[in-house]
């Protein structure tokens, strides 16, 4: 077969397809269309209803534009179908439906997105506070080995100190993360995470509630530790309770949104037991720090108690530097004023605040009782005195050479 | 008073014809009573089907022993803008074109199919007359209440 009979051949078979289809195209069932468009389009409604993810939701919406480009043409008949319904209500309540499930998607993926963000870093604080745990528990471990050597305990106390620190301060970040994400979060975030919460394995409530535990351990076993740290550490409780007041709420309200109520009062009681576990040790090695620099408080198990022991040896040596002026007061004044100055204000001070130990006020009061005790306490001198009982009576002895000489 | 009597009957034979005139003197042309769509029923163990959307109702049992057909599964019926009702079936050889009267249907017109027995019949609604589709073999007949066009 040549090719211009090749051609003619194959625009005739073209044709005749054309015809055939146009010829099917016609011989349409009006019913079987409208019972097409109407199942095509329950089927679509349905589809839509249960596809959550974008791409999906995409493919449906040219699966909508084909069916709306399909049926437009038998608008008419669809429309004495459906009536008092019409082919144009349903095809635009199904755009608004996908509209709408588009809409959803984008917004659960974005939440997916957050909620896969948040577990890595989750994952990622989980890893590193798990490192400084081991760092701090190796070091203590080998301060109790290093007991009989001095030099190498001085050392690796230092170290320990170092490694506490450290671990601090990895925390406050870990707090302030916390806080500036959730301190303001709002109703709808929260219930947003919270339905997806149960994806995390590990949640920022979970961590913040081993953290504690781990503070109470160390408190509970570092026997090496001495007054500053103790006060750091009440430092370190004061600033995680207030950030725990702060979001505590909204943390188990998104975390925890079974039991919020149940989870809050667990870590309140966990934060109480790690006030306790740092004060049992902060108060016995407050006093022995002011005994060994030969300053005898009264018993103090509080703030305030320590506060008052403090106010009452001021005062009582006030009292008795009125009463006796001896150098042996004076030694003791300055004794305790080099102690307060020099340690407990240079060296504790701020820490003694921040972990509510004694407020900035009281210090004040300690320091002007301090001063009354100091004026009181310096040794006055005799030679004034001596001074005045010559010059009366030399005085004396002018007035009466004076009346002789007269008479 | 003779000529009076012959004129009174007259008379009221005529105030009779004004008054039957009267009556039906109030009629609506050009009514359009086609269905747009044919209704696809499905007969009850009774052999009724019921239109609720054309709100029609009656028994096909007479149609079958006409046609010689032991049951169907669904009938197709549409109604032309005339007010005639067409009625066919899946395996059915004639289409039956009804009048409706009242409370009644009488067979209007008997349309024998001139390619035997049709096979998942659909009838369509055109400007003019009523399409009926073999949808196995792709093949159409125009009808109108008289028969094929």
């Amino acid at each position: 077969m040549n090719a211009p009979m090749k051609k003619f051949y194959t625009a005739t078979t073209v044709l005749l397809l054309f015809f055939l289809q146009s010829a099917l195209i016609a011989q349409q069932s009006d019913y079987q269309v409208q019972q097409s468009f109407v199942s095509e389009l329950n089927e679509l409604t349905q589809r839509i209803d249960t596809t959550q993810s974008s791409a999906e939701l995409a493919e449906l919406e040219i699966e909508l534009q084909q069916l709306k480009s399909e049926y437009a043409e038998h608008e008419e008949i669809i429309n004495a179908a459906l009536y008092p319904e019409t082919y144009q209500n349903r095809v635009n309540t199904l755009d608004e439906q996908l509209s709408v499930a588009i809409d959803n998607a984008s917004v659960i993926e974005q939440l997916n997105t957050r909620i896969d963000g948040l577990m890595v870093e989750i994952d990622s604080y989980r890893s590193e506070i798990t490192d400084l745990n081991e760092d701090s528990q190796a070091l203590r471990q080998e301060l109790q080995r290093a007991e009989s050597n001095e030099e190498q305990q001085a050392a690796l106390l230092i170290e320990y100190r170092q490694s506490l620190e450290e671990r601090n301060s990895f925390v406050s970040g870990f707090l302030q993360e916390l806080m500036s994400r959730y301190q303001n979060v709002d109703l709808g975030t929260q219930q947003e995470i919270s339905d997806n919460a149960e994806r995390l394995d590990d949640s920022p409530v979970e961590i913040l509630r081993s953290i504690i535990l781990d503070y109470i351990n160390i408190v509970d076993e570092s026997s090496s530790l001495e007054t500053p740290d103790y006060v750091a550490m009440r430092a370190q409780h004061e600033y995680f309770f207030e950030v725990w007041e702060r979001i505590g709420t909204n943390l188990v309200n998104t975390f925890v949104p079974d039991n919020p109520s149940e989870a809050k009062t667990e870590m309140d009681e966990l934060m109480s037991a790690w006030l306790l576990s740092i004060d049992n040790q902060l108060w016995e090695s407050l006093n022995n720090s002011f005994s060994q620099n030969g300053i005898e408080l009264e018993v103090f198990v509080s703030p305030d108690e320590f506060y008052n022991a403090i106010y009452t040896y001021v005062d009582n040596g006030h009292a008795t530097s009125l009463e006796r002026n001896s150098e042996e007061d004076f030694g003791v004044y300055q004794n305790f004023n080099t102690f307060w100055n020099e340690t407990v204000k240079a060296e504790w001070g701020d820490m003694l605040i921040e972990g509510e130990i004694l407020t900035q006020s009281q210090i004040s009061e300690i320091d002007i009782k301090l001063n009354d005790w100091e004026e009181a306490s310096k040794p006055t001198s005799n030679l004034m005195f001596i001074l005045l009982i010559v010059s009366v009576a030399v005085i004396i002895g002018l007035i009466v050479l004076l009346i002789t000489k007269k008479n | 008073m003779e000529p009076m009597k012959i004129l009174r009957v007259p008379a009221i034979l005529a105030f009779m014809l004004i008054m039957t005139g009267c009556g039906s003197s109030l009629v609506i042309q050009n009514v359009d009573y086609s269905q747009p769509l044919e209704s696809v029923l499905s007969p009850d163990s009774d052999g009724q089907i019921h239109d609720k959307r054309y709100a029609i109702q009656f028994s096909i049992t007479p149609i079958l022993e006409y046609e010689g057909s032991e049951g169907v599964d669904e009938i197709r019926l549409i109604r032309n803008a005339n007010g005639f009702y067409f009625v066919t079936a899946d395996g059915f050889s004639n289409v039956y074109i009804f009048e409706p009267g009242e409370g009644e249907l009488s067979l209007h017109e008997e349309v024998e199919l001139p390619d035997g027995p049709i096979s998942e019949p659909a009838f369509n609604q055109r400007d003019t007359h009523i399409e009926l589709i073999n949808q196995s073999s792709g093949q159409t007949y125009n009808l109108d209440q008289n028969g094929i066009r």
